[in-house]
C-alpha cells in the first residue's frame, strides 16, 4: 500500500488539521481574552483611584482641592500626576512646573475639549434618560501610561474634569498567569496519535472509525476549551481580589486623612469601582468584600459570549474534519494540482472579486449581527455585537394589520407587507415586460415589414435613456393637477386621479414606468431568438396542416424557452431590486405602502441611521434571492436539454 | 564618472525640493460650490495665500459634487484622511458630532471679537450641546417673492395676504395668489415657528405634535381649503414654472430660486407677513447655515482655524457676497453700500430679523419623511392634523429610540 492510499484510509490528516485549526483559533481567542482582561484590570484599577480622588475633592474649596490632590498623589507611586481643569482654567496640578492655577495653554486645547465632551455626555444621558455616552475617558498611552478622566463636581454640579496619569511600568499592577503552549501541543499530539490509529472504510458512509474520529475531535476540542475557560474564571476572581485589596488599602488612607469615610456596612454601594458610565460595577461592596454572587453572574455573562464563539470554532473544525473523512479535501487538492495553471490565471480575478465583492458582502453580513447606528459606530466591535436580534426583529414581527371599527388597517412598515409588495411588483413587472416584449417582437419579426429598422430603434429607445430620467419624466406626468395624464383624463370629461394617494394607483405609477423601461430588453431578446428559429420548421408544419396557433404553441414557444428563461431569471433579480423607479416615481407613497425591500433598506440606513438593521434587511433580501436563484437554476437546468 | 556631477545635481535638487515642500504648509479645503460661488471662493483662498505669503501657506481648494459630499466626509475624515477644512450646512453637524472623530470643536480658539462679528442666530447653528464646532459662513432662508406685475404692494399681515391672494386666484385658469411647497416640512416650518411650534424642545425631546404645530397646520389648511389660494400638490418644479408663467402672484422661496426666475418676470422681495391668527407673530423661516469646520483629523488645526476665520471675516465676506452672491454671516458687510444697495441681498438680510436656525440635531433626518407623510395626509383629508402629527411623532420616536440605545 503506497502513501497516498494509506493517507486516504487514515484519519490522521483530517483529525490533525481540524484539531490544529480549532486549537489555534481557540488559543488565539483565549489569548486575546486574557490580554483584554489584563488591560481591563489595569484600567479598572486606575479608574478606582481616580473615582476615589474625584469623590474626595468634589464640592470643596479650590485651595483645599489643590492640597488634597497633591497629598493623594504622594500616597501612591503609581500615580504620576493629577490635574483639574475647569473651563479654560487649570485649577490644580501636582506637577510643579504647571504652576496652577493658570489659564490653559494653546497646546492644552484637548483638555478643554475633553471637558466639554464629558459635560455633554452627562447632559445627553440625563436629557434622554438613557445611558449611552461615556462620562469617563480612559486612554492608554504608547509610553505605558494610563490616563483617566472623570467629571469634577463643584457645588453638586459638573464643573470640569479631573485627570490622573498612572505609571503602569513602574509597578506591576497585576501579575497574570503565565501563558503556556505545552497544553495545546499535548492535545495536538494526542489527536495525531488517535488519528494514525484509526483506519476508515472508504466504501461505507458510516463506519466505526469515522464516528470515533469525530468523537476524538470533540473530546479534545471541548476538554481544551473547558480547561482554558476555567483559567479565565480564575483570572477574574484574582482580578476582583486584587481590586478589593487595592481599594481597601487606599480607602483606609483616605479615611485616616479625613477626606472620605470608609463605610463599614457591607451593603453600601462602592462608588469607586465603576464602569465607563459611572455606574457602580457591584462586584465589590463599599466595605471591600467581594460579592461572590455578582462575580459568578459576571463570569456567566462574559463566559456565555466566549462559549458561543468557541462553539463556532468547534463547528468549523468539525466541518473540516468531515471534509477530510469523506474525501472532499483530497479531491479539492488533486483538482488544484491538476489544473494548477488554470488556477494561476484566474487568481488575479479571484483576488479582485475577493476585495471588491466578497469583502463588502461579508462586512455587510457581519454588520447585521451588531446594533451599529450613527450614534455608536465608534464603539468597539465587541460592544456592538448583539447576535440574531436584528433578524428576529425583522422576521419575527407579525404585526401586519390591525382590526379597528373602520375595518382593517395595514401596517405598511412591516417587513411582510413590503415583501408582499416586492413580490407583486416583481411578478407583475416581469409579466408585462415579457408579454409586451413578446408581441412587439412577433410584430417586428413579420416578414416584409417596411421600416423595420426605424421601429426597432424607436422601440429600443426607452431602454437607451437613463432610467432615472425616465422615472422623473413619468413622475411629472402623474402630477394630479399639471401632469399630462390627468390633463388627458379631463379632456375626456373624467375626474382627475390623485395618483400617489391610493396604494393601488401609486403602485400603478411605478408599474407603468417600469413596464415602459423593461419591454425593450425582452423584445430584443425574443426577437433574437425568433430569428434563429429555422424557417424550414414552419414550412414543414404548414405542409403538415398546422394552423397559426399550433405553429406558435408547438414550434415558437418551445424554441423560445431556452433564451427566455435566463432572461426572465435576470429580469426578476433586476426588478426585485429596482431602486430608482420606486424611489423616484412614487417614493413609496402613500405612507411607505409601496416601498420595496431595497428602498426600505436604504431609508433605514440613510434616513434613520440604523446601519446594522439595514444590513440585516439587505441580508434577508440576499437570502430571498439566493433561494430564488437556486430554485431557478434547477428549472433552467431542466430546460437545457430541450 | 562623467555622470557623477549630473547625479549630484539631481540629488541636490531633490533635497532642495523636499526642504521647500517641508516649509510650505498646505491647507486642503473641500467645498461643494459651482459657478460664481466657486470663483469667488477660490479668489478668497488666493487672497489668503497672498496675505500669508511670508509663511508660505498654500491653500488647495477642491470642489466635491454636492451629492457625494457628506458621505465622503463621513467616510474619510474619521479614518484620518480628507481635508483640513470643509464647508457644509448645519444639518449634518449633529450626526457628525454624534458619530465622533469628524468635526473638531473650535470654542477654545475663538475670541470674543470673532464671536461678536456674526449676525444674530448664526453661531447657534454651529453650536451643538453647548460646544462650538464651526464658523458660520453664509445663510439661506425663505422670504416672500412676488410678481410686480400682479402685486403692487406686498402684504404685511396674513389677512392682507389672503385678501390679495384671493383676488389673484383663478383656479379654472390655473392662477393662484400664493404658491409654495407647503407639504414640505422645511417650507411649513416658517408657519410653525410663527405659532411657536417646535420639532425638539431644548432638552432634545420630540414635541412635534404640540398644539402650536397643530394650529399652524390648521392655518395652512385654511389657506388651502377655505380660502383656496394654494394649488394642489405643490413641488419645487411647479412653484418655479408657475411663477415664471405669471400664474403665481406670490411665492415663498429662498435665494436659490432667484437664479430660476425667468428674465421676463419683474419680481420683488418682501418680508414674510405676520400671522394674525398666531397673535400677530411674524412667519419665521428656518435658516440653513453653511459653516467652515476644522477636520478632527487635520494635522494643522490652528492654521485650519485661521483660514476658517478668514473666510468668516469682513474682507472675505464682501467678496463672497458681491461676487459669489452669498448671504454672508459677517454683520459688518451689510453696512457696505454695495451690499445694502443690492435688492436681493438686502431683502434676505431683512428677513433675518424673523428667522431662526434649523435644528442641527442628528435626529432631524428621521423627522423629514414621517412629517412629510403627515402633511400629505392632512392635505388630502385622510387625517386630522392632530392624528397625523401624533402618528408621525410615534414613528419618529421609534426611530430615535433605536438610535438612543442604552449601553
Amino acid at each position: 500500500m503506497n502513501l497516498a492510499e494509506h493517507l486516504k484510509r487514515s484519519a490522521v490528516l483530517g483529525i490533525g488539521i481540524s484539531v490544529l485549526l480549532t486549537l489555534v483559533l481557540s488559543t488565539w481567542m483565549f489569548h486575546a481574552e486574557e490580554s483584554d482582561l489584563r488591560l481591563q484590570h489595569k484600567q479598572r484599577l486606575a479608574l478606582l483611584h481616580t473615582n476615589g480622588l474625584a469623590l474626595a475633592v468634589a464640592n470643596i474649596s479650590v485651595e483645599e482641592t489643590g492640597k488634597r490632590v497633591r497629598d493623594i498623589q504622594k500616597l501612591d507611586p503609581r500615580i504620576e500626576s493629577a490635574i483639574i481643569v475647569v473651563g479654560m482654567q487649570l485649577v490644580a496640578s501636582t506637577r510643579d512646573e504647571d504652576a496652577a492655577p493658570r489659564q490653559l495653554k494653546r497646546e492644552e486645547k484637548p483638555l478643554f475639549d475633553l471637558s466639554n465632551l464629558i459635560r455633554t455626555a452627562g447632559e445627553t444621558n440625563r436629557g434622554e434618560e438613557v445611558v449611552r455616552k461615556k462620562t469617563i475617558q480612559i486612554d492608554e498611552k504608547p509610553s505605558g501610561h494610563i490616563v483617566v478622566t472623570v467629571p469634577y463636581l463643584s457645588d453638586g454640579q459638573f464643573a470640569g474634569i479631573l485627570q490622573m496619569k498612572f505609571n503602569t511600568e513602574a509597578a506591576e499592577m497585576f501579575s497574570p498567569l503565565p501563558d503556556s503552549y505545552s497544553l495545546p501541543l499535548l492535545f495536538l499530539l494526542a489527536a495525531l496519535l488517535a488519528g494514525s490509529l484509526l483506519r476508515m472504510n472508504t466504501d461505507r458512509k458510516v463506519d466505526v472509525a469515522k464516528l470515533l474520529a469525530l468523537g476524538v475531535f470533540l473530546a479534545i476540542a471541548l476538554s481544551y476549551q473547558q480547561q482554558r475557560l476555567n483559567r479565565i474564571e480564575q483570572m477574574m476572581a484574582q482580578a476582583n481580589q486584587s481590586i478589593a485589596a487595592n481599594y481597601l488599602a487606599t480607602a483606609e488612607q483616605y479615611d485616616r486623612l479625613g477626606y472620605l469615610a470608609l463605610p463599614r456596612d457591607s451593603s453600601a454601594v462602592n462608588l469607586w469601582d465603576t464602569d465607563h458610565y459611572q455606574r457602580p460595577l457591584g462586584l465589590i461592596a463599599a466595605s471591600g468584600n467581594v460579592s461572590a454572587k455578582a462575580q459568578a453572574a459576571y463570569f456567566d455573562k462574559r463566559g456565555g459570549f466566549l462559549k458561543r464563539i468557541l462553539a463556532s470554532f468547534d463547528l468549523l473544525g468539525l466541518g473540516v474534519l468531515l471534509m477530510f473523512i469523506y474525501g472532499y479535501a483530497a479531491r479539492t487538492f488533486s483538482a488544484l494540482k491538476e489544473h494548477a495553471d488554470a488556477y494561476t490565471y484566474v487568481a488575479p480575478a479571484m483576488i479582485g472579486m475577493l476585495v471588491l465583492v466578497f469583502f463588502p458582502f461579508l462586512y455587510g453580513i457581519t454588520l447585521s449581527f451588531t446594533d451599529t447606528t450613527l450614534f455608536n459606530e465608534s464603539l468597539p466591535f465587541q460592544d456592538r455585537l448583539i447576535g440574531w436580534d436584528n433578524f428576529k426583529a425583522i422576521l419575527g414581527d407579525f404585526n401586519l394589520y390591525e382590526r379597528t371599527a373602520n375595518g382593517i388597517i395595514w401596517n405598511y412598515q412591516n417587513f411582510y407587507w413590503t415583501l408582499l409588495v416586492t413580490v407583486i411588483w416583481t411578478v407583475s413587472n416581469v409579466t408585462i415586460g415579457v408579454t409586451v416584449g413578446f408581441f412587439l417582437a412577433m410584430a417586428l419579426n413579420t416578414e416584409g415589414l417596411r421600416g423595420k429598422a426605424i421601429y426597432r430603434v424607436l422601440l429600443i429607445l426607452p431602454w437607451a435613456i437613463p432610467n432615472y430620467i425616465t422615472a422623473l419624466v413619468w413622475r411629472g406626468m402623474f402630477h394630479p393637477q399639471f401632469g399630462v395624464i390627468n390633463q388627458v383624463l379631463q379632456m375626456f370629461g373624467m375626474q382627475p386621479v390623485a395618483w400617489f394617494d391610493g396604494v393601488f394607483s401609486s403602485f400603478m405609477t411605478g408599474l407603468a414606468t417600469n413596464g415602459w423601461l423593461s419591454f425593450p430588453f425582452m423584445m430584443v431578446v425574443i426577437l433574437g431568438a425568433l430569428q434563429s428559429i429555422p424557417k424550414e420548421m414552419y414550412e414543414a408544419a404548414e405542409v403538415e396542416g398546422a394552423d397559426r396557433w399550433q405553429r406558435l404553441r408547438y414550434i415558437t414557444l418551445p424554441l423560445l424557452k431556452p433564451t427566455l428563461i435566463p432572461a426572465i431569471v435576470l429580469s426578476v433579480v433586476w426588478t426585485f431590486n429596482m431602486f430608482n423607479i420606486i424611489f423616484l416615481v412614487s417614493g413609496g407613497e402613500p405612507g411607505g405602502a409601496n416601498e420595496i425591500l431595497i428602498t426600505k433598506a436604504y431609508k433605514i440606513a440613510f434616513e434613520n441611521y440604523q446601519y446594522a438593521y439595514a444590513a440585516a434587511y439587505s441580508t434577508v433580501i440576499f437570502m430571498i434571492l439566493l433561494v430564488y436563484g437556486t430554485f431557478q437554476t434547477r428549472v433552467t437546468k431542466a430546460t437545457e436539454s430541450f | 564618472m562623467k555622470r557623477l556631477p549630473m547625479i549630484f545635481a539631481f540629488v541636490s535638487l531633490l533635497i532642495a525640493g523636499i526642504f521647500s515642500a517641508a516649509q510650505a504648509a498646505e491647507l486642503i479645503v473641500w467645498h461643494a460650490y459651482r459657478g460664481a460661488e466657486k470663483t469667488a471662493f477660490e479668489k478668497v483662498a488666493q487672497l489668503y495665500e497672498t496675505k500669508n505669503a511670508s509663511k508660505g501657506i498654500k491653500v488647495t481648494t477642491l470642489a466635491i459634487p454636492y451629492d457625494a459630499y457628506a458621505d465622503k466626509i463621513s467616510a474619510s475624515v474619521p479614518r484620518g484622511k480628507g481635508p483640513d477644512v470643509f464647508i457644509y450646512a448645519q444639518d449634518r453637524l449633529g450626526g457628525w458630532i454624534e458619530s465622533g472623530k469628524t468635526v473638531e470643536p473650535i470654542g477654545f480658539f475663538m475670541d470674543d471679537a470673532t464671536r461678536a462679528q456674526f449676525l444674530p442666530g448664526m453661531l447657534d447653528a454651529m453650536t451643538y450641546k453647548g460646544t462650538v464646532y464651526g464658523l458660520p459662513l453664509n445663510y439661506k432662508s425663505l422670504t416672500l417673492i412676488y410678481n410686480k406685475a400682479l402685486v403692487k404692494s406686498p402684504p404685511k399681515t396674513s389677512a392682507e395676504l389672503v385678501k390679495l391672494a384671493k383676488s389673484l386666484t383663478n383656479a379654472e385658469s390655473g392662477r393662484y395668489g400664493l404658491v409654495y411647497w407647503y407639504t414640505n416640512f422645511y417650507f411649513h416650518a416658517a408657519l410653525m415657528n410663527a405659532f411657536g411650534g417646535r420639532v425638539f424642545d431644548k432638552d432634545g425631546k420630540l414635541v412635534l405634535d404640540s398644539p402650536e404645530t397643530v394650529a399652524s397646520i390648521k392655518q395652512m389648511m385654511k389657506w388651502y381649503k377655505q380660502d383656496g389660494i394654494l394649488p394642489t400638490e405643490p413641488s419645487e418644479a411647479l412653484v418655479s414654472s408657475m411663477f415664471n408663467e405669471g400664474k403665481a402672484a406670490m411665492v415663498l422661496n429662498g435665494p436659490w430660486f432667484i437664479g430660476e426666475i425667468s428674465p421676463s418676470v419683474d419680481f420683488g422681495l418682501a418680508l414674510l407677513p405676520v400671522i394674525d391668527e398666531a397673535g400677530k407673530k411674524p412667519m419665521r423661516p428656518w435658516l440653513t447655515i453653511e459653516g467652515a469646520y476644522v477636520s478632527a483629523s487635520s494635522k494643522q488645526k490652528e492654521l485650519a482655524y485661521d483660514f476658517a476665520k478668514f473666510l468668516a471675516s469682513e474682507e472675505a465676506g464682501l467678496i463672497l457676497a458681491l461676487e459669489g452672491r452669498q448671504l454672508h454671516t459677517n454683520s459688518a458687510i451689510y453696512k457696505d453700500k454695495r451690499v445694502s444697495g443690492d435688492v436681493v441681498l438686502n431683502a434676505f438680510h431683512n428677513q433675518l430679523s424673523s428667522a431662526e436656525a434649523m435644528p442641527n440635531r442628528a435626529e432631524m433626518t428621521m423627522m423629514w419623511s414621517p412629517a412629510t407623510t403627515a402633511m400629505n395626509k392632512v392635505v388630502k383629508g385622510n387625517a386630522t392634523p392632530e392624528a397625523a402629527l401624533k402618528e408621525a411623532s410615534v414613528a419618529i420616536q421609534e426611530s430615535i429610540n433605536a438610535l438612543r440605545k442604552g449601553r
